[in-house]
C-alpha cells in the first residue's frame, strides 16, 4: 500500500545494505547454528506429492546446515483455526507458510518479524514478485512474509461436451452462463454448471472472483470500507443466484463440500466448474491406476477431453481471488536468523522447480526467478501453460485494497457465500440479500481493530 | 392381534436400526468406482479389502486409533476413581448438605460442553496442556465424572449395607469399608461406570476438535471429520474407518450390555 | 438405612471429614474445571475479545448485539425446532419400542441389546452415516438408491438441499441416536409397573388401548418426564450431528448454539460473542434443571 513512497534513496540505501549483507561468508543468507530446531508449518494441499516435495526440500536444508526442521501440516480447513490457536497458546511455529490473508492479520497482531530488510536479500537473490502479488506481506510500509506461490482457481470445462454443441469455450462469466444453459440436459443427469456457494474456496473464492471481475470490492483502495450498494453488485448478484434456476445445475449443488465439484466434474454430470489444479491431478493419477488397456484409453480421452480454462473474466477485467502463499517468522521463534535462512532455502529457484515437478500445476511460484526456472516445467501442455499463469490474475482478499485483518473476518464471516444462498434458498431478493450483506460487511469494519 | 403388532414393530424397529450400520459396512468393502457409479449397491461384488488395508497404509488413522484408545483408558481410569470415591461419600456417608450434594452432580453433567469449550480452551493454554492429549485428559472428566458418580450412587444405594456395618463394628475404617467390602461387591456397576466413561471418551468430538490441532496428535473422530471436508474424496476409506472404530465399543458392549441397560435404568429411574 | 444401624454408625457430622476426604478428587475437578472455565465464560461474555489481541471490558454490548442480530434470531429458532421435534419423535418411538420388548418373552435381553446399538456409537459415525443416506449421489445415497430402484423416484432428490430437508436430516440424525435410550428406560418403567394392575383392568374388560392410556401412561409419567427433561437440555446443546453433517447449512438453515458459537468463536475469532451465544442457553438448562430435581427429589421420599 506505502510502496510508492519509497523513494530512490531508499531504494540505494537497501541495496547498499543489501550489498554489505552479501559480502558476508554466508553470501547473504543468515548464519544458521549447527544442531538448531525448528519448527515449520505448511499447507497441506490436496495433492500429497507437494506436501512430500516440499517437506523433502525442508530437510534437504536441515541436512545441509547440521540442523532439524519439524513440519507439521494445517489443512484448507482449519488455515485460520490452527494459527489461532497457536497464537493464543504461543505455541507458533518458527517459519509458518501464509495464506493471503495472513501476514496482514497476524502482523496486525504483532506476531511477526518484520522481515524488510531480509526480504531485500531474497529480492536480489531470487528476483520480485509481481505487483499484485506484494501488497499481500505488506503492512504499513513494513514487509512480514516473503512470496511464494500462488495456488490458483481454473475453469475446467470438458471440451467435447462444448464441440459437440458447438458452444464457444467461455471467457467471461456471462458467456459461461449461457453455455451452461445451452449445455443443461437434466434429463440425462447432466447439467452445464456445478458452482456452489459453500463454505470453502471453491465457494468464496469463485464469489469474490465474480465481484472483482465486475470492478466490486468491498474495500476501496487504502483498505476502508465502502458499501456495495451498487448497480455492478446487482449484476454480480443476479449471476450468481440465476445459475440455480432453470436446471442449469445439479439439485445439491448448493450442500456440496469442497470435493463435490470435483466429483462431479470428473463423473461428466456437469459442463463446468471452477477448482484448483487437483482435478487434473486426480484425472492424471487415474491414468496412472488405470486396471486395463480399455480403461486406461477411457481415462487417457477424458484426460485430453478436460480443459483448464484460465478464470473467467468481467467487464472490469479478469481477476482471480486465489491464495497467495507467503513465507513469515513468529516473533516466538528462539532462531529467526535460522528461520530466515530456512525460508531463503525454500525460496531459491533450485529448491522451487524441484518442489514444483511434484506439484501437477498447484505450484505457480511468484518471485520472478523461481517463475523464470519454472517455466520449462509449465510447457507440458496446455492446461499446465494456464497454470503457471496463475500469478497473472491474481486479485486478493479485499481488493482493490490491500488484505486486512477485517477483509480476512469477511472472508470467514461465511458472508460472501451466505448472501447469496438467502436469495436461492430463503426467497429473499437480490436487493434484500446486497443490503444484508453490506450491513454485516460494515459491522466487521467498524467493529475491528484495524 | 398383539403378536402380529408386536411381530411387525419388531421388524420394522429391527430394520431401522440394522440398515444405516449395514449401508456403511457395505460401502466400505467397495471400490471408489463401484461406488462412484452405484454399482452394485446393496451387495458389493467384487467385494474389496482395499479400503481397509489402505486406511491403515496411506493415512494417519492407526495415529487416530491410538490417541483414541490411550486417551479413554486414561480417562476411564481418572474418572473410576474419582467417581467411585465420590459416589460412595453420597451414597453411604451422613455429612451436612449430603443431597445439595447429589443434584449438584447432577447438574454438572447438564453444563453444556458447546458453552464450556472456550474458556476451557483458555484454562488449558494457561496450563500448558492444549495440542496434546493431556487436553483431553483434563476436559473429559468434566463431562464423565459428573455421569459415572450419579450413576454410581444409584448403584451403592442398592447394594445392602449390612456387610460394610458389620466390618464397621469390628472396627475399620471407612476406607477399609470401602475397598474391601463395597468395591467388590459393586464390581458389576464399576464395570457399568467404566464402560460408559470408555464409551463417552471414545465418541467425543467438540473438545478433541478444538484443544488439539497437530494431525500426529487428534483422536478418530475428529480425523474422520477431517477426512469428509477436503477436496479429496475417499469414501471408502472413510467408510472402512467408521466400521473399525465402531467395533470396540461394540464388543465392549456385548460384554456389559445387560448391566449397561440396568446402569443406566438405576440412574434415571432411581434417581 | 436403619435406626439402630445409624446409631452404630455415629452421629451425623463425624462423618464429615471422611466424606470431605473422599469427596476431595471430585471437588478438585469440579472448581478446576467446570465451575472456573464457567465463571470465566461469564467474564468473557462481557468482554469484546478477539483473538490474538487483549480483551476489554463492554459490558453488555454482545448481548445487545445478539438480541438484534438476525442470523441469531434464526438460531434461536433452529435449534426450538431441532430439539422440539427430536424429543418429541424419541417420545413417542420410545414407547412404541417399550411396548414392543415388552410383549417379547424370549431374547428380550439380547435385543434390548442390539437395539442400543446407535446409542453407543460414535456421534461423527452416525452424522457421516445419515449423510450418506441422505447423500444424493445414488452411490451413497441410501434413500435415493432404494427408491430409484423400487421405482418411486425418477431422479435421485437433493433431500439435503433445502432449509426444511436439512432440518429434517439432522432431526432424524439425531432422534435415531437417541430413541433407544429412551426405549430401554420407558422398558424398564414397565416392568415395574405391578401385573395386579393389568389383570384386573383385563378383567373388567378394558381394551389394550384403554390399558395402555391409563395404566402404563401415568404409571410411566415421571420416567417420561425425567427422560425427556434431560434429553432436551442435552440435545439443545448438541454440536456433533449438525456440525458432521450440514455445518449449519444449507445457509443458516441448520445453524444451532452450539455450531454458531463456534463459527463465531473460531473462523470469526470473536470469543466474547462466541461465548455469549452459549449463554443465552443458561435460563433454559436452569428451568430444566430445576424441573429434574424437583422430580427426582420427589422420588426419593
Amino acid at each position: 500500500m506505502s510502496q510508492r513512497h519509497i523513494s530512490r534513496r531508499a531504494v540505494l540505501a537497501g541495496a547498499l545494505g543489501a550489498t554489505a549483507a552479501l559480502s558476508l561468508p554466508r553470501i547473504g543468507f543468515p548464519a544458521v547454528k549447527k544442531g538448531t530446531a525448528l519448527r515449520m508449518w505448511i499447507l497441506k494441499t490436496y495433492v500429497e506429492p507437494t506436501n512430500k516435495a516440499i517437506e523433502a526440500s525442508a530437510q534437504r536444508w536441515a541436512q545441509k546446515h547440521g540442523a532439524s526442521v519439524t513440519v507439521e501440516y494445517f489443512t484448507f480447513e482449519d488455515m485460520q483455526t490452527k494459527y489461532v490457536a497457536a497464537i493464543e497458546s504461543n505455541s507458533t511455529p518458527d517459519v509458518g507458510q501464509l495464506e493471503t490473508g495472513a501476514p496482514a492479520r497476524f502482523a496486525g497482531m504483532g506476531q511477526l518479524l518484520d522481515l524488510t530488510s531480509f526480504s531485500k536479500q531474497i529480492e536480489g537473490q531470487v528476483g520480485k514478485a509481481p505487483a499484485n502479488i506484494s501488497p499481500v506481506t505488506i503492512q504499513d510500509g513494513k514487509v512480514y512474509a516473503i512470496p511464494w506461490y500462488v495456488l490458483g482457481a481454473f475453469w475446467y470445462v470438458w471440451r467435447d461436451v462444448f464441440d459437440k454443441a458447438k458452444v464457444k469455450l467461455p471467457s467471461t462469466f456471462a458467456e459461461a452462463k449461457e453455455a451452461a444453459q445451452a449445455l443443461t440436459r437434466p434429463k440425462d443427469n447432466f447439467y452445464g454448471m456445478g458452482q456452489s456457494w459453500n463454505r470453502t474456496a471453491d465457494g468464496y473464492g469463485v464469489m469474490q472472483s465474480l465481484m472483482y471481475s465486475y470492478g466490486v470490492g468491498w474495500a476501496d483502495k487504502n483498505g476502508k470500507y465502502k458499501s456495495i450498494k451498487t448497480p455492478q453488485m446487482q449484476t454480480v448478484m443476479k449471476w450468481a443466484t440465476d445459475i440455480y434456476t432453470n436446471q442449469m445445475q445439479p439439485a445439491d449443488t448448493l450442500t456440496w463440500t469442497g470435493s463435490g465439484n470435483n466429483e462431479n466434474f470428473i463423473a461428466k454430470n456437469i459442463a463446468q466448474t471452477s477448482n484448483g489444479p487437483s482435478i487434473t491431478f486426480a484425472m492424471e493419477n487415474a491414468v496412472a491406476k488405470a486396471t486395463d488397456a480399455k480403461d486406461k484409453k477411457m481415462k487417457e480421452e477424458a484426460l485430453a477431453n478436460h480443459v483448464a480454462l484460465p478464470h473467467l473474466g468481467g467487464p472490469d477485467g479478469r481477476r482471480m481471488q486465489a491464495i497467495a502463499m507467503s513465507m513469515g517468522v513468529f516473533k516466538g521463534s528462539k532462531d529467526p536468523e535460522a528461520a530466515m535462512s530456512l525460508i531463503a532455502h525454500l525460496a531459491s529457484p533450485e529448491e522451487t522447480v524441484m518442489v514444483m515437478k511434484d506439484s501437477y500445476g498447484q505450484f505457480a511460484p511468484a518471485l520472478e526467478k523461481a517463475k523464470a526456472a519454472s517455466k520449462d516445467y509449465f510447457n507440458k501442455n496446455e492446461n499446465y501453460r494456464t497454470f503457471g499463469r496463475a500469478a497473472e490474475w491474481f486479485a486478493p482478499t479485499g481488493w482493490p485494497g490491500p488484505v486486512t485483518a477485517a477483509a480476512a473476518e469477511v472472508q470467514a464471516s461465511n458472508v460472501l457465500t451466505d448472501a447469496p444462498a438467502k436469495v436461492i434458498v430463503d426467497k429473499w431478493s437480490v436487493d434484500q440479500a446486497i443490503e444484508w450483506e453490506d450491513k454485516k460487511i460494515k459491522e466487521i469494519y467498524d467493529t475491528l481493530k484495524g | 392381534m398383539t403378536r402380529v403388532l408386536t411381530w411387525l414393530g419388531l421388524v420394522v424397529f429391527l430394520l431401522l436400526i440394522l440398515v444405516p450400520f449395514w449401508w456403511i459396512a457395505s460401502m466400505s468393502f467397495k471400490t471408489y468406482e463401484q461406488i462412484q457409479f452405484a454399482v452394485s449397491i446393496y451387495v458389493p461384488h467384487p467385494f474389496t479389502w482395499e479400503n481397509y488395508t489402505g486406511l491403515w497404509t496411506d493415512t494417519r488413522f492407526p495415529l487416530w486409533l491410538r490417541n483414541s484408545l490411550v486417551t479413554a483408558l486414561v480417562v476411564t481410569l481418572i474418572t473410576s476413581v474419582v467417581a467411585s470415591l465420590g459416589g460412595y461419600a453420597v451414597a453411604r456417608l451422613r455429612f451436612p448438605g449430603r443431597e445439595a450434594v447429589a443434584s449438584l452432580i447432577l447438574i454438572l453433567y447438564l453444563i453444556p460442553p458447546a458453552l464450556l469449550f472456550i474458556p476451557l480452551y483458555r484454562v488449558l493454554t494457561e496450563l500448558g496442556a492444549t495440542n496434546g492429549l493431556s487436553a483431553l485428559f483434563l476436559s473429559y472428566p468434566t463431562f464423565t465424572v459428573p455421569f459415572c458418580t450419579w450413576l454410581l450412587i444409584g448403584f451403592f444405594k442398592a447394594l445392602p449395607e449390612e456387610l460394610e456395618e458389620a466390618a464397621l463394628i469390628d472396627g475399620a475404617g471407612r476406607v477399609t469399608a470401602f475397598v474391601r467390602v463395597l468395591l467388590p461387591l459393586a464390581a458389576p456397576g464399576l464395570v457399568a461406570s467404566a464402560i460408559f466413561a470408555f464409551t463417552l471418551s471414545w465418541n467425543e468430538f467438540l473438545y478433541a476438535l478444538v484443544f488439539i490441532t497437530d494431525e500426529t496428535r487428534i483422536t478418530v473422530p475428529v480425523g474422520l471429520n477431517l477426512l469428509i471436508y477436503g477436496d479429496v474424496f475417499h469414501w471408502g476409506q472413510l467408510m472402512a474407518a467408521s466400521v473399525i472404530t465402531t467395533i470396540p465399543v461394540v464388543a465392549l458392549y456385548i460384554f456389559i450390555h445387560r448391566w449397561m441397560a440396568e446402569g443406566l435404568v438405576a440412574g434415571s429411574v432411581k434417581g | 438405612m436403619s435406626a439402630r444401624s445409624r446409631r452404630r454408625i455415629g452421629a451425623r457430622g463425624r462423618e464429615a471429614g471422611t466424606a470431605l476426604l473422599f469427596l476431595l478428587p471430585l471437588f478438585v475437578l469440579v472448581v478446576g474445571l467446570i465451575i472456573y472455565p464457567f465463571y470465566r465464560a461469564i467474564w468473557l461474555s462481557l468482554t469484546d475479545k478477539l483473538v490474538g489481541y487483549p480483551e476489554r471490558f463492554v459490558g453488555i454490548r454482545n448481548y445487545t448485539y445478539l438480541a438484534q442480530d438476525d442470523a441469531f434470531q434464526q438460531v434461536i429458532w433452529n435449534s426450538m425446532v431441532f430439539t422440539v421435534a427430536s424429543v418429541a419423535l424419541k417420545v413417542v418411538t420410545g414407547l412404541a419400542m417399550a411396548l414392543v420388548l415388552n410383549n417379547v418373552i424370549r431374547g428380550r435381553n439380547f435385543l434390548r441389546g442390539l437395539f442400543l446399538l446407535p446409542w453407543i456409537t460414535s456421534t461423527v459415525i452416525i452424522a457421516l452415516t445419515w449423510r450418506w443416506m441422505f447423500d444424493a449421489f445414488p452411490g451413497r445415497g441410501f434413500l435415493n438408491s432404494f427408491l430409484l430402484d423400487v421405482g418411486l423416484l425418477s431422479r435421485p432428490v437433493a433431500f439435503m438441499a433445502t432449509p426444511a430437508g436439512a432440518m429434517t436430516a439432522v432431526v432424524i440424525a439425531n432422534w435415531w441416536r437417541a430413541f433407544p435410550f429412551f426405549g430401554v428406560s420407558f422398558l424398564a418403567g414397565m416392568v415395574s409397573i405391578p401385573r395386579e394392575l393389568y389383570e384386573a383392568a383385563s378383567v373388567d374388560g378394558a381394551s389394550a388401548g384403554r390399558r395402555f392410556w391409563h395404566i402404563t401412561l401415568p404409571g410411566l409419567k415421571h420416567v417420561i418426564i425425567v427422560t425427556t427433561l434431560l434429553s432436551f437440555i442435552l440435545t439443545i446443546n448438541d454440536f456433533n450431528i449438525i456440525y458432521v453433517m450440514t455445518r449449519g447449512g444449507p445457509g443458516t438453515a441448520t445453524q444451532v448454539f452450539a455450531t454458531y458459537s463456534y463459527q463465531v468463536a473460531f473462523n470469526q475469532l470473536r470469543w466474547g460473542r462466541g461465548v455469549t451465544i452459549s449463554i443465552f442457553v443458561v435460563p433454559i438448562l436452569v428451568v430444566g434443571i430445576v424441573l429434574i430435581s424437583r422430580y427426582l427429589l420427589r422420588d426419593r421420599r
